[in-house]
């Protein structure tokens, strides 16, 4: 059976700047234990992991001392510790997913979801010309 | 609030307040500019986790062992 996609508009960021601004910003729940924060997600398909600010860890309940496996991160988040974070997340009206995070010391990004593994659990189809993009769970197989 | 509503209320103010307006548009506007802007010789911070292939096995790895249990 096919699961029809959901679509959702590129969203400007802070500061606002206009076109340019825009980005693929999912609107998604994290949930970890009996604590859930609401975020959004940049879609990165450049991104070779997905990425936890510091703080919304913090706010899901996580205690950066109990995270014992260590990541190294590239980029300018080379220069923060990151461990791994297991955390449920909610897209839409599809059934929760388990996504791995680099959590991060750092609050300088966003949301980051990238290939491992919110790339493996959804397909994504972006109409950048339509400033929209479309989300859909993946159809077989598993990691 | 829109310009239409806000034009009324621009329109009677005096004449130094309608110049110190358009000083401050005019620079809200240039600071926009400046921000889509790429500058030669600046850098510029890359957040985003390109090739972490290392990381992206460990984490592979704990889904793999999670799902396993």
């Amino acid at each position: 059976m096919t699961v029809p996609g959901e679509e959702f508009p590129y969203i400007s960021r802070t500061p606002p700047s206009g076109a340019a601004g825009l980005s693929p910003s999912l609107p998604i729940d994290l949930i970890l234990g009996r604590n859930s924060v609401s975020d959004f997600g940049l879609l990165d398909s450049g991104a070779a992991v997905n990425v936890l600010p510091y703080d919304v860890g913090l706010r899901l309940g996580a205690v950066w001392e109990e995270q014992t496996i260590p990541v190294q991160l590239t980029g300018n988040l080379a220069a923060s510790e990151a461990r791994v974070l297991m955390v449920s997340a909610a897209v839409g009206k599809f059934p929760p997913v388990r996504l791995a995070f680099a959590w991060t010391q750092s609050n300088s990004v966003p949301v980051i979801l990238g290939q491992v593994n919110l790339f493996l659990e959804f397909d994504v189809c972006f109409f950048r010309s339509r400033s929209l993009f479309e989300v859909k769970p993946r159809s077989t197989g598993s990691v | 609030m829109s310009l239409s509503e806000l034009f009324p209320q621009i329109h009677v103010l005096p004449r130094s307040e309608k110049w110190r307006l358009v000083q401050l548009m005019l620079a809200d506007l240039a600071r926009e500019e400046n921000a889509l802007t790429i500058e030669a010789d600046e850098s510029y911070p890359v957040w985003s986790p390109y090739e972490a292939f290392d990381a992206a096995d460990t984490m592979l790895r704990v889904l793999k062992e999670e799902s396993g249990k």
